[in-house]
């Protein structure tokens, strides 16, 4: 095992799961020190601040492709391997894992697992929970367990894959990943056009839902996000001022795709949409990754994530829109991605601006979470909003897996009173 | 009033008056018709659709809302005894066995669709609703619920939503917890709370996610938010032939591996074809070694291209012929065929069980040709229905139960073939659940610490255990628990 000292920083780097289940009993048994589970760091900004003292543990020395048995679309892989590496060695066998990850060059699957990250194809397609099959994990006394199995259908046991993807690393650190596989479709298209206003948008959403075609990703961008995909892909994304980009996505075979194309032109002819403009096949990627990237690429003082029913999206799209906020939305799905302006660069109106979202979102059943913001504000903001209905189960869990409270203390919703703010 | 006679403990003196007492508190709450204690009326519930072990509860109260199955648990708590939930009753590994007798909890008469949102694609149910009356009430919607166990004419959302049911059509659309966004649950303590939701995205752990498959160990669901899925635009049903088995399954592995992800993908074998045939009359082939039921859906622009390849794959693997349903009746037919087919071994054999084992879908030719070789080995006849798409087999072992020594041979193959899935990197279920079947396999499948975890974590949540004891985990060690050996091979009505 690695462990270095440099600045005043430690860090360990397991190079086995075994080496990192000795780490975390021996932890947990003499110093308890705070843990801070750490894949490519894509996701550190989020969440409230480590308590001070928290060392980095790192995955990233666990890297191996375990079993890949490409005939029965299954792959079992370590959780330090990056997205961008993973992704390299489906496509050798024309198979994907179907998920949207932000700079995948860094993003290792354990984190993107870990904080259930996901991105504009989650319509169609769904996000990491329909995708691990299997899972293994070191607990906060340093139990290496593990969960699932190699087989696409199983129901032996709990599903521990649901507990762990999207508990931030505070349950225990992903250490190993079954993974049920997709082919990459033969042919796959995006229609964009422009649309007057968000009540044209809502309507065509809700067309497209009972729409001949299967679309897998309908995002929405205002104009300000758009031109900002399109400086990234040039791509020829004209969307006027005020107006509302729509993107949507099919794939398939090369017949099907074309049917859809031509079916969803003729399905949104009544919302009046200009600026047509089909992309297809290899062009595709890059317009989907700057899509996925919305959420990163901000200099803007905060990035939020709403959850709203799908119904909502059009009133929630208006308020937040009238706060000058730059808006990217998976519409189907009712997921709302925001950029603050530099007017609201303040605390003050960070706060009073989240809390009238907050409200509003929760008309339509749904929350909103903090994904970046500046660090000095963390103290005073709430990240994630009113707990859930769950949470007294939640802090029974985190009891059971991490009894001394060492995995990412105070970073996340688990354990509000462990916080040191 | 004897029935009562194995409920003990309580705060009050002697454990008869106790009871009685329990049952008029229970009583107050269902009335007199939401209620079974005589033991003829609890006969009926001493199995479920796994009949080799049985137990009668001693009470079975029907409630009819929430509040209803809270009051009923805080009694349950009050005087420390177990309770277990029920639906309809159809679980093939004991799950809704009564283990150590107490109430059992029948959530069938909580049968009501609260909600139905096109616009959102989700519904509301109670949890004794019938899988099949959802996707009724949804026809002509453009909508369905996916999930298809082949039970759906009889279990209840709650039974699927604890066992984390499949069915044939899962292999394309996923199982029950691909599908459910949100649970109300009565916890074993008698609290009412809400996991997940309507909205995504929500900051909190996945509990709807750990809940569904839990086999009603980590409290009872009395509300169910299920997402509903468009319909396919076309289908295209196929049937190939092929001479052997072995050919089969190599079809099967080459349609999967040429990236094709079917709707459904079902193989049965020579003896199960006889019995199908002798019972529906379809018009199968009898002197084919297998036929495999495979369904494509989609645009209608595109489900041709996808049958051809597939017809070409099973060509290429040997098949004899592939014929196509040529209209939706024919298409429903041979449905009914396969979801029946067990009604039809009946005329194969006065007794019977199947298995639920789980193997990497190109190891289905070796599981197969194990399973034979296992039958001729014992001297027992084993055919053959699965989900082969998912790699999910369920050999059948036919046998005469009135014959020990048969019946010991039976249970000694079907240990070796669940033995052999975990040793070709499978499971030993994949859609049925351990509940008190196949608790012995759960330390074959998982080591001491994978097992610690999960029993930890049921303490957590079930901290005195009285909620659905001994099931799922082979760990006891609290009230009610008791040693479930296995001694036979179940009877079964399999999926």
């Amino acid at each position: 095992m690695k462990s270095f000292t440099s600045d005043n920083t430690e860090e360990h780097v397991p190079a086995t799961p075994a080496e990192l289940s000795r780490l975390l009993a021996e932890n947990a048994a003499t110093d308890r020190r705070p843990l801070l589970p750490a894949g490519g760091r894509t996701s550190l900004q989020f969440g409230y601040d480590p308590v001070s003292g928290s060392v980095p543990v790192s995955t990233t020395q666990l890297s191996r492709v375990v079993d890949y048995p490409a005939r029965d679309m299954t792959i079992t892989v370590q959780a330090g391997i990056r997205i961008e590496k993973l992704a390299a060695t489906l496509a050798a066998e024309r198979q994907q894992l179907a998920v949207d990850v932000p700079q995948a060059h860094r993003a290792t699957l354990g984190g993107v697992a870990a904080c259930n990250v996901s991105g504009p194809r989650r319509i169609g397609l769904g996000t990491m929970r329909d995708y691990v099959i299997g899972i293994s994990a070191v607990d906060g006394q340093g139990r290496l367990f593990k969960a699932g199995g190699r087989v696409v259908k199983n129901v032996a046991g709990y599903d521990l894959c649901k507990l762990l993807v999207g508990s931030m690393g505070t349950l225990a650190i992903i250490t190993e990943l079954t993974l049920k596989l997709r082919p990459i479709p033969e042919s796959s298209a995006l229609l964009w056009a422009s649309l007057p206003d968000i009540q044209t948008a809502d309507r065509a959403i809700e067309r497209l839902l009972t729409s001949a075609t299967r679309p897998h990703l309908i995002e929405l961008l205002k104009s300000v996000a758009a031109r900002h995909i399109d400086s990234a892909v040039h791509a020829d994304l004209s969307c006027h001022d005020g107006g509302i980009c729509i993107g949507i996505g099919v794939e398939g075979g090369p017949r099907e795709v074309s049917w859809q194309l031509a079916t969803l032109k003729d399905e949104l002819i009544e919302f009046g949409p200009t600026d047509l403009v089909e992309i297809l096949d290899d062009d595709c990627q890059p317009v989907i990754t700057a899509l996925t990237e919305f959420s990163t690429a901000s200099e803007e003082p905060l990035t939020f994530q709403a959850g709203v029913r799908p119904s909502g999206l059009s009133a929630f799209w208006t308020e937040a829109a009238a706060r000058g906020i730059s808006l990217q939305a998976h519409a189907a799905n009712g997921v709302v991605l925001g950029h603050f302006p530099d007017e609201l660069a303040t605390l003050e109106h960070a706060q009073t601006t989240l809390e009238d979202l907050r409200r509003l979102a929760a008309k339509w059943d749904g929350c909103v979470t903090v994904l970046q913001c500046p660090p000095e504000w963390k103290a005073e903001l709430s990240l994630f909003g009113p707990a859930g209905g769950q949470r007294q189960w939640e802090s029974k869990i985190k009891q059971s897996f991490d009894p001394h409270h060492l995995l990412n203390p105070g970073r996340f919703f688990v354990e509000p009173a462990a916080r040191t703010h | 009033m004897s029935t009562l006679r194995t409920i003990s403990g309580g705060p009050t003196d002697g454990t008869e008056s106790a009871g009685a007492q329990m049952l008029e508190r229970f009583r107050a709450i269902v009335g007199d018709d939401g209620m079974l204690s005589r033991e003829d009326e609890l006969l009926v519930f001493e199995c479920d659709g796994f009949v080799i072990e049985k137990k009668a509860p001693d009470v079975v109260l029907f409630p009819t809302t929430t509040e209803q199955v809270v009051q009923i648990v805080r009694i349950c708590n009050e005087f420390d005894v177990p309770f277990v939930p029920r639906g309809a009753g159809t679980s093939l590994a004991g799950g809704c066995l009564p283990v150590g007798g107490g109430v059992m909890i029948t959530l069938t008469r909580m049968q009501r669709i609260l909600e139905i949102n096109l616009r959102d694609r989700y519904a509301i149910v109670e949890p004794g609703l019938v899988n099949s009356h959802l996707t009724r009430a949804l026809q002509g919607t453009g909508y369905h619920y996916a999930p298809d166990p082949s039970s759906q004419g009889a279990c209840t959302i709650c039974g699927n939503v604890a066992t984390n049911s499949g069915g044939p059509h899962t292999l394309k659309y996923g199982v029950t917890v691909n599908h459910v966004t949100g649970l109300e649950v009565v916890t074993p303590e008698g609290e009412v709370i809400q996991l997940g939701g309507v909205a995504d995205s929500r900051p909190e752990l996945d509990l709807t996610g750990l809940f569904v498959g839990s086999e009603g160990t980590f409290g009872i669901c009395t509300k169910a938010i299920v997402r509903l899925t468009r319909d396919p635009a076309a289908f295209r049903t196929m049937l190939g032939v092929f001479e052997t088995v072995r050919q089969a399954t190599e079809a099967i592995s080459a349609i999967i591996a040429a990236g094709i992800v079917p709707a459904a993908l079902e193989m049965m074998d020579q003896g199960i074809v006889e019995a199908l045939e002798a019972a529906f009359q379809f018009g199968f082939p009898l002197d084919a070694g297998a036929v495999l039921l495979i369904e494509v859906d989609g645009l209608a622009v595109g489900v041709d291209d996808e049958a051809k390849k597939i017809i070409d794959l099973c060509r290429e693997s040997g098949a004899r012929e592939v014929r196509s349903a040529n209209s939706p009746q024919e298409r429903q037919k041979l449905w009914k065929c396969r979801k029946q087919a067990f009604g039809a071994i009946g005329r194969l054999s006065p007794s019977y069980c199947t298995q639920d084992g789980v193997v990497p879908r190109t190891r289905l030719p070796e599981i197969l040709d194990f399973i034979i070789d296992c039958g001729h080995r014992h001297g027992v006849r084993i055919v053959n229905v699965f989900h082969a798409g998912d790699g999910n087999i369920h050999p059948i072992l036919l046998f005469d139960e009135r014959d020990e020594a048969q019946t010991q041979r039976v249970l000694q193959a079907s240990h070796e073939i669940l033995d052999k899935c975990i040793e070709l990197g499978g499971s030993v279920t994949g859609e049925h659940g351990i509940g008190v079947e196949k608790l012995s396999f759960m330390q074959k499948l998982f080591g001491e610490s994978d097992v610690a975890v999960m029993s930890d974590l049921r303490a957590a949540l079930n901290p005195d255990g009285r909620c659905s004891p001994s099931k799922l985990l082979p760990t006891a060690g609290a009230c009610g628990m008791e040693e479930v050996p296995q001694i036979k091979p179940g009877r079964k009505a399999p999926m």
